[in-house]
C-alpha cells in the first residue's frame, strides 16, 4: 500500500487565497482596481470590462519568480513565503508590502495596461462598465492547476457577481478568463448568461477606426497558446495590424502552431519555464524584428523575463502598441 | 516533507540540469529541425496522408469499442497459423509467460520495444540468467551505457558520437574512433554473430490484424528482420490496444504511423503471421523452413483495459507512437526524456496514471504547460491537455 501524498504547499496556497480573496496571490480587490484614474466607469453597463485581476498580478510574480529560482518549490522557506496574506494576521503588513519596494515601475506598467486597454476601447465608442469593488479573478488556475470541486463552486459564484452588473457582453482582457468564461466553464455546467469576447475581438470590430500608427520598428506577432489555439483567433491581431498602417512578420512556430511562453511552468518548474521563454525570445528575435506583440499577460510578463538584452527585442503588450496611436494623435 | 514533495524535488532538480545539459539542447534542436523539415517533405510527397489518418483515427475507434473480441479473434488466428497466442493481465503475468517459453541460460536477441520497458524485460530475462541483447543500435549504446531511453523512436537521442565511441571502446577492448560509420559497423559485427547463435528473438509489434492474425513491425535498422528471422524462436509481446480489425487496416495504420514518425517510407516493414513454413516436399507444410519454428505472441493488458473503460481516456490508446508530440512539446525539447518515466513527455503522463500509478505520474502532469500544439501535430488529434487536466482533478482529490 502506498501512502497518500500531500500536494505541493504552492498549489494549496493558491487554491486557498483564490477560495478565501478571489485572487490567486490574495490581492486586495481596491489595490486592483487602482488604474481605473479619471475613466469614469460605471459599476453597471451593457459592456462590462473584465480584468480578472491578472495584469495586476504580473509585477508580484515576477519577484516572486525570482526568488522562485533560488528557493526550492518543495521547501518550507517557499511555503512561508507564499504564505504571506497569512502574516498579515499575524504582523498586520500585507503580502503586497512584503514584495513591494523592487517592483515601482513594473506596477506601473501592468497596472497601466488595464487603463490603455479601457481607454482604446472607449475612443472606439464602446460604453464599459467596470466593477471596480467586487470584480473576482477568472479562477483559471483553480482549473490548470486540478482543483475542480473548487472551480466548480467559484465560478458559479463569479457568474453571480458578474451577473450584477447587468452586462451583456463581457470583455476579457486576457485570454485565459475569455477561455474560462467562453470553453471551461459550460463544461462544469455552469453556463454564464453574456457574451465573452476578447479585447482583440472588440477592437477588430472597429479596426478602421484606429489610428494610424508611425512606428518604424520591424514587429513580430507572437500569438498566446489560448488565443490562437483554444479561442482560435489569429488573423484579428493581423487584421488590426493592417488597420494601423504597420507591416509586420512571422516567427518560424506561429498561429495554430505558435510555440509557448511558458508560463504556465512558472509555478512549480520556474526555471524551465524561464529557458522556454527564452527560446521563444530567440525564435521572435531570429526573425530579424526589433520589437515582438502579443495579447496576454502571462506571456508578457514571461517573455519580459526571458528577454536578454544581447537580443534587444522589446516586448510590448498589444494594448500597448496602440494606444501610443491614440496619445500620438491627442 | 511529504514523499510528494520530495520526489518532486528530486524530478526538478534532474529536469533543471537536463535543461543545462549542452549536449543534450544541441542534440534536440538538431532533432527538432530535421524532424520537422522531414515530416513536411513527407507529408508534401504523400499529401493523401492526413485524410488516411482521419481514417486511421475511426479504425482507432472502432477497434478500442470492439477491442474484446478483437483479441479473441487474433488469438484464433495466429492459433490457426501455427503460432501460440497468449493473453497477460499484468505485468507479472506477461512475464512469466515470456520466462516459461525462453527458460533459462539462453541467448536472445531483442528489437526496440516501448512495452518490453515497461515490462522490464530485458532485466527480466537477465535475472533468470539469460544472456539478453539490444539490437537497435540506439538501444545497444544505452544498455552498455547503463542508461534509459531519451526518445521513444530514437532513445539515445542524447548521446553524441564522442560518448558513443567511448563507451564502444571500454566494451569492444579497443579503440573505436568518433566515427559514425565506424560506431555502426563494430556494432554490426559483433550482433550479426549475436543474431546467429541466439536461442530466442523478442520483438513488439505496431499494430497486429485481427482477422489475419499478422503482426506488423516497421523498423529501418534491419535488426528486427534479423531478430525475428534467423533464431529457432520468435516471441512478440504487444499491447492489446494495438489490435485492428483487418489487415488492409493495418497496412493503413502502418503507413501513417511511419509517416508522421518522419519517414516517407520506412527502410523495412515487417509482417508475420507464423512459424516459417514450406511446402515444397511433396506439398506437405512442414513448420521451421529457414526462419523461426516457434512463433509466440504476447497480448500484455496491464493497465489498458482501464483505459479502454473510461471514456474520458480511452483516447490515449489511439497512440500510434510516432513521437511527433515529443518534438513539438517545449518543455521536452529542452530536457527529453527527463520529463517521463518510460513513457515520455504529455501522452507519457497518462500512460503513466494507468501503468504505474497516478501518484507516479503526478509530476509529469504537472510538468505539462497544456499548450496544446501537441494536439495539433498528433495524427490521432489526442487531447493531451483535456486527459492532463483531468488527471491533475484526480491526483489532487484522491
Amino acid at each position: 500500500m502506498t501512502t497518500k501524498k500531500e500536494i505541493p504547499p504552492v498549489l494549496e496556497i493558491i487554491r486557498s487565497n483564490i477560495m478565501e480573496y478571489n485572487n490567486p496571490l490574495a490581492l486586495n480587490c481596491r489595490q486592483n482596481s487602482s488604474w481605473v484614474r479619471d475613466l469614469e466607469l460605471p459599476a453597471q453597463g451593457e459592456i462590462l470590462f473584465y480584468t480578472g485581476g491578472e495584469y495586476q498580478l504580473l509585477p508580484y510574480l515576477a519577484p516572486l519568480l525570482k526568488t522562485l529560482t533560488f528557493i526550492d518549490p518543495a521547501s518550507k522557506a517557499f511555503s512561508l513565503l507564499m504564505e504571506g496574506r497569512k502574516l498579515v494576521k499575524i504582523i498586520g503588513i500585507t503580502p503586497e508590502k512584503v514584495l513591494a519596494g523592487v517592483l515601482a515601475q513594473d506596477k506601473e506598467r501592468y497596472n497601466s495596461i488595464n487603463y490603455k486597454a479601457a481607454y482604446i476601447l472607449k475612443k472606439l465608442g464602446f460604453d464599459l462598465c467596470y466593477d471596480a469593488d467586487v470584480e473576482m479573478y477568472s479562477g483559471a488556475l483553480l482549473y490548470e492547476l486540478g482543483f475542480w470541486q473548487d472551480f466548480k463552486l467559484y465560478a458559479a459564484r463569479v457568474v453571480e457577481v458578474i451577473r450584477k452588473t447587468q452586462a451583456k457582453t463581457v470583455v476579457c482582457l486576457s485570454p485565459h478568463a475569455a477561455e474560462m468564461f467562453k470553453v471551461v466553464y459550460p463544461q462544469f455546467n455552469v453556463f454564464p448568461e453574456f457574451n465573452v469576447k476578447t479585447f482583440i475581438e472588440l477592437v477588430w470590430e472597429k479596426r478602421d477606426n484606429l489610428p494610424q500608427i508611425s512606428d518604424k520598428s520591424t514587429v513580430v506577432i507572437h500569438d498566446s497558446c489560448r488565443l490562437a489555439r483554444e479561442l482560435g483567433i489569429t488573423k484579428e491581431i493581423r487584421d488590426i495590424m493592417e488597420s494601423v498602417g504597420v507591416s509586420y512578420v512571422e516567427p518560424v512556430r506561429n498561429k495554430e502552431w505558435t510555440t509557448c511562453c511558458g508560463g504556465p511552468g512558472k509555478m512549480l518548474f520556474p526555471e524551465i519555464a524561464r529557458i522556454i521563454a527564452e527560446r521563444r525570445v530567440n525564435e521572435l528575435a531570429e526573425t530579424g524584428a526589433s520589437k515582438a506583440l502579443l495579447a496576454c499577460p502571462y506571456c508578457l510578463s514571461s517573455l519580459q523575463a526571458g528577454s536578454k538584452q544581447e537580443r534587444n527585442i522589446i516586448i510590448e503588450d498589444l494594448v500597448e502598441f496602440l494606444y501610443r496611436g491614440f496619445i500620438a494623435n491627442v | 516533507m511529504s514523499d510528494w514533495q520530495k520526489e518532486l524535488a528530486i524530478y526538478t532538480k534532474n529536469l533543471n540540469k537536463a535543461s543545462q545539459d549542452e549536449n543534450l539542447t544541441r542534440a534536440l534542436t538538431r532533432a527538432v529541425k530535421s524532424y520537422r523539415q522531414n515530416v513536411d517533405t513527407a507529408l508534401c510527397q504523400y499529401p493523401h496522408t492526413p485524410n488516411l489518418a482521419e481514417e486511421v483515427r475511426a479504425i482507432k475507434e472502432y477497434s478500442m469499442a470492439h477491442n474484446k473480441e478483437l483479441l479473441e479473434k487474433a488469438m484464433q488466428a495466429i492459433e490457426s497459423n501455427h503460432g501460440h497466442a497468449f493473453y497477460a493481465e499484468d505485468r507479472q503475468a506477461a512475464l512469466q509467460i515470456v520466462k516459461d517459453i525462453v527458460g533459462k541460460g539462453k541467448i536472445i536477441v531483442k528489437g526496440k520495444s516501448m512495452l518490453g520497458e515497461e515490462l522490464g524485460l530485458r532485466e527480466a530475462l537477465q535475472e533468470e540468467g539469460n544472456e539478453v541483447w539490444e539490437t537497435d543500435l540506439g538501444e545497444f549504446i544505452l544498455q552498455l551505457k547503463k542508461d534509459r531511453p531519451m526518445h521513444i523512436l530514437a532513445p539515445s537521442i542524447h548521446v553524441p558520437r564522442e560518448q558513443v565511441a567511448e563507451i564502444f571502446s571500454k566494451f569492444f577492448q579497443k579503440e573505436i574512433p568518433a566515427d559514425i560509420t565506424e560506431e555502426v559497423s563494430v556494432v554490426r559485427d559483433f550482433l550479426r554473430e549475436k543474431y546467429f547463435t541466439a536461442d530466442v528473438g523478442i520483438s513488439g509489434a505496431n499494430v497486429v490484424a485481427a482477422d489475419t492474425g499478422q503482426i506488423v513491425i516497421i523498423e529501418n535498422e534491419g535488426n528486427v528482420r534479423l531478430c525475428t528471422g534467423v533464431p529457432p524462436v520468435h516471441i512478440a509481446i504487444v499491447g492489446i490496444e494495438k489490435l485492428v480489425p483487418t489487415f488492409q487496416d493495418a497496412m493503413k495504420v502502418a503507413e501513417v504511423t511511419w509517416r508522421y514518425a518522419n519517414y516517407g517510407a520506412p527502410g523495412y516493414v515487417n509482417i508475420i503471421s507464423g512459424p516459417s513454413k514450406t511446402g515444397d516436399i511433396e506439398k506437405v507444410i512442414t513448420y521451421g523452413a529457414h526462419g523461426p519454428k516457434e512463433f509466440y505472441v504476447i497480448f500484455v493488458n496491464n493497465g489498458r483495459s482501464a483505459m479502454l473503460g473510461d471514456e474520458n481516456y480511452r483516447q490515449a490508446l489511439h497512440c500510434l507512437r510516432c513521437g511527433g508530440c515529443m518534438y513539438e512539446c517545449p518543455v521536452f525539447q529542452i530536457t527529453a526524456g527527463h520529463y517521463g518515466r518510460t513513457y515520455l513527455s504529455g501522452i507519457g503522463s497518462v500512460w503513466t496514471a494507468f501503468i504505474e500509478g497516478k501518484e507516479s505520474a503526478a509530476p509529469m502532469l504537472y510538468t505539462c504547460l497544456r499548450c496544446g500544439r501537441c494536439v495539433e501535430r498528433c495524427p490521432m488529434k489526442i487531447n493531451v491537455p483535456d486527459m492532463v487536466g483531468r488527471l491533475r482533478s484526480e491526483v489532487v482529490s484522491d
